[in-house]
């Protein structure tokens, strides 16, 4: 066991931070969807122009061909720049473009693989519907083949920057005679085809990147369909392990930070008895929980990766992480409202105060986003303990 | 970096595993509850020959020169089989011993001298350079010699200078304790923290039996979740029972992950061993109370038992965090302590 990272990594390390330090966006990132659509992908942009786009991604699809330790020190290196871990550009990436690599075809993958990459376009996901949520296989959006086409017909819900999207990464049902995760179809359909409409839906922070879908006859070419007619389970379910253990690191290393600043805010600012926040003994208590299972969890990431390096088949590890980040990270924020006082009542754009009350805002998505605490309490204990279902 | 074992270490898990199951298993540990001792003679001087009591002390001192890593391997293992007598305190005391200077005794202690615990009443019963005034308890003191971990020194006390001695009934029934007062107590050998940081050692090794323990709850509430039919169907199929077996097994990650974080910090000497070894205390006692709490409760009347195991990672979970004077006193540590980026 050692934590020491090599001459190599330590030096690519620095110069993954000059690199960042020089060229990530300064400022908020715009509120409204546009504007934040050109913010993401002109950051994109830059990292490819630089070469540093796809870092984990193949060489043969364009990526840089990295380790998973130096995918493990860009990430870490990404998050000190305090941008979002998650944006517009998260499905192409780490979703629609890694699926795209294990099943698509070779003309696919060509199409799409550098669009992504460069930053030309926005992909959002099609997988919930407002009567397939934690049971996504229920799911009714239907899809029927005529000549060379399938017409789609139907509504998928929570879809996260489809009112910007290029493209969807789309799951229907195209047998509904077979047993219910047998006739569903993975597909990659226009967002700007004709029957679909998104109509946005207002979030808990006020932000409009989630959106309902409707399908009217959407026409969709039999071309874009990955993995074949009625293999689209499979499909949707290989990619959920391409991150390999190191999908939240960005995450886990911004809530790292996060915490530390926040011990520095309640050492500098007054609470409303008029003594420094972090006086309070039973606040400051609470701090040092979070500091704790906050470096607890980064343990966790580094001995998941360690694991990762030696096996084809991520370990358990990737739910476990999930849940952790997501209860400690409503806690954190929670807590983050506390040391503000009364500043978090305040939320105007563009004031620093603003970070915390949205981190708390998001937090809540944590926990129900890519597979509810629920379902993955439910996965750790069949897949792991072996309980019954 | 790499946090999986070396074949080498693995190889030290299952040589302590097969030792700890057939020469200190669980039912061994309840035979001696009644007796005066609970040091299995044959099975201690066993486990020094192995070398457990100088695993990580350097070659110089006599000892195997392991990691921390290591060392905390072996705890894990020890924890997991609530093997009975004074392990930590003896691997601690080798220490403080050897880096104190005094050869012999370290070497005595590697040997098999077994060494009790020393805890403290309050935060000024142990001065600077570790003189003792006040009350105190000692744990597993059967011999002459106590070791005292404070964050800043580790020293060794020689008990027959201490006053009022009494026996007192253990909550842990596996431990033997004494109640006791102190008048200017002297320690025969005392290691400052910029020679050695034995308090963190100590913590990561604490840290590590209470993985053991947590891995050993989740094991036995999840199998008792399997097995038990209530209403026809395996409790286990009910969230109510799926759940909290499941946070056993996410904390025990977190935990042990945490723990040999903590260890490689220590071998590595980083500047933030400190913070790590605290963290691995606070998350390991955390999980462990969670885990034993809610295997018992999986049990039902079964856990509430004396009979049923569960009681003893309970009580031993405690034992551990009182060594270090409980998760409040650490967490009122940690926010002050350095952390590297």
């Amino acid at each position: 066991m050692e934590l020491a990272f090599t001459k190599a990594e330590n030096e690519f390390r620095d110069e993954v931070r000059t690199w960042l330090g020089a060229n990530s966006p300064k400022g908020h990132r715009p509120r409204s969807l546009p504007e934040m659509r050109e913010f993401d992908l002109a950051w994109q942009r830059l990292q490819f122009d630089a070469g540093w786009a796809g870092i984990a991604w193949p060489t043969e699809y364009g990526g840089a061909g990295l380790s998973l330790i130096q995918q493990l020190i860009w990430f870490e290196e990404y998050a000190h720049t305090g941008l979002q871990p998650i944006d517009s550009r998260f499905v192409g990436l780490s979703h629609a473009g890694p699926t795209l690599m294990a099943r698509a075809t070779a003309e696919q993958q060509t199409k799409h693989l550098a669009e992504i990459l460069r930053g030309d376009v926005v992909w959002c996901q099609g997988f919930s519907e407002p009567e397939a949520g934690s049971d996504l296989a229920s799911l009714r959006t239907t899809a029927v083949v005529d000549g060379d086409q399938l017409v789609i017909n139907g509504q998928k819900i929570w879809t996260s920057f489809a009112p910007i999207a290029e493209w969807q990464e789309l799951l229907v049902r195209t047998d509904p005679d077979v047993p219910k995760h047998k006739g569903l179809t993975w597909v990659i359909c226009d967002m700007h085809s004709p029957g679909i409409d998104a109509r946005p839906i207002r979030t808990i922070d006020g932000g409009t990147e989630f959106a309902e879908v409707f399908y009217d006859d959407v026409r969709v070419p039999l071309a874009n369909v990955v993995g074949g007619i009625n293999n689209g389970w499979s499909v949707a379910m290989s990619t959920l392990s391409f991150e390999r253990g190191t999908a939240f690191t960005v995450s886990q290393m911004q809530l790292s930070s996060n915490v530390e600043r926040l011990i520095e805010i309640a050492r500098s600012r007054m609470s409303f008895n008029g003594k420094p926040a972090i006086a309070d003994e039973s606040l400051a208590k609470r701090l040092a929980a979070v500091r704790a299972e906050v470096a607890a969890l980064r343990a966790l990431t580094y001995l998941s990766i360690s694991a990762n390096l030696h096996r084809a088949e991520p370990g358990p590890e990737g739910s476990m992480l999930k849940l952790q980040m997501g209860d400690l990270t409503k806690q954190v924020y929670q807590l983050s409202l506390e040391i503000l006082g009364p500043r978090s009542l305040n939320r105007p754009e563009n004031e620093d105060d603003s970070y915390w009350v949205d981190r708390h805002l998001e937090a809540f998505s944590l926990t129900i986003g890519g597979g509810t605490s629920e379902i993955q309490r439910n996965i750790i204990a069949e897949k792991v303990l072996g309980l019954p279902r | 970096m790499n946090l999986l074992p070396s074949d080498e270490q693995t190889g030290i898990v299952e040589a302590s595993r097969a030792f700890l199951s057939g020469q200190l298993p669980i039912a061994r540990t309840r035979e001696m509850f009644g007796e005066s001792s609970n040091i299995d003679a044959g099975a201690w001087s066993e486990a020094a020959e192995l070398g457990w009591f100088g695993l990580g002390l350097p070659e110089r001192f006599g000892g195997v020169g392991c990691g921390l890593a290591d060392e905390a391997l072996l705890f894990r293992e020890i924890g997991r089989s609530l093997a009975s007598g004074p392990f930590l305190s003896t691997v601690v005391a080798a220490r403080v011993a050897a880096f104190a200077g005094h050869a012999d005794l370290a070497e005595a202690i590697v040997s098999g001298q077994p060494v009790g615990f020393v805890v403290a009443e309050s935060h000024g019963t142990v001065s600077p350079d570790g003189v003792l005034n006040g009350p105190l308890q000692l744990v597993d003191a059967s011999g002459d010699l106590a070791v005292v971990v404070t964050p800043t020194i580790a020293a060794l006390i020689d008990v027959t200078q201490l006053h009022d001695v009494e026996v007192v009934e253990s909550v842990d029934p596996a431990v033997r304790l004494h109640r006791a007062l102190a008048h200017n107590v002297i320690p025969g050998a005392v290691v400052a923290v910029s020679i050695d940081p034995v308090a963190q050692r100590a913590m990561v090794l604490a840290a590590a039996m209470l993985n053991g323990i947590t891995e050993a709850s989740r094991d036995i509430g999840a199998e008792h979740a399997k097995v038990r039919v209530q209403f026809g169907k395996p409790i286990g199929v009910n969230q109510a029972i799926k759940h909290p077996c499941a946070d056993m097994a996410v904390k025990a990650q977190l935990a042990y992950a945490q723990t040999i974080f903590a260890a490689a910090s220590l071998d590595e000497q980083r500047s933030d061993s400190e913070f790590h070894a605290t963290g691995a205390l606070l998350v390991s006692a955390s999980a462990a109370e969670f885990s034993t709490a809610a295997a018992l409760q999986i049990l039902g009347g079964m856990g509430f038992t004396f009979e049923h195991d569960i009681h003893l990672y309970v009580k031993r979970t405690h034992l551990l965090t009182r060594l270090f004077h409980g998760t409040s006193h650490q967490l009122g540590r940690l926010i002050d302590l350095p952390l590297a980026e």
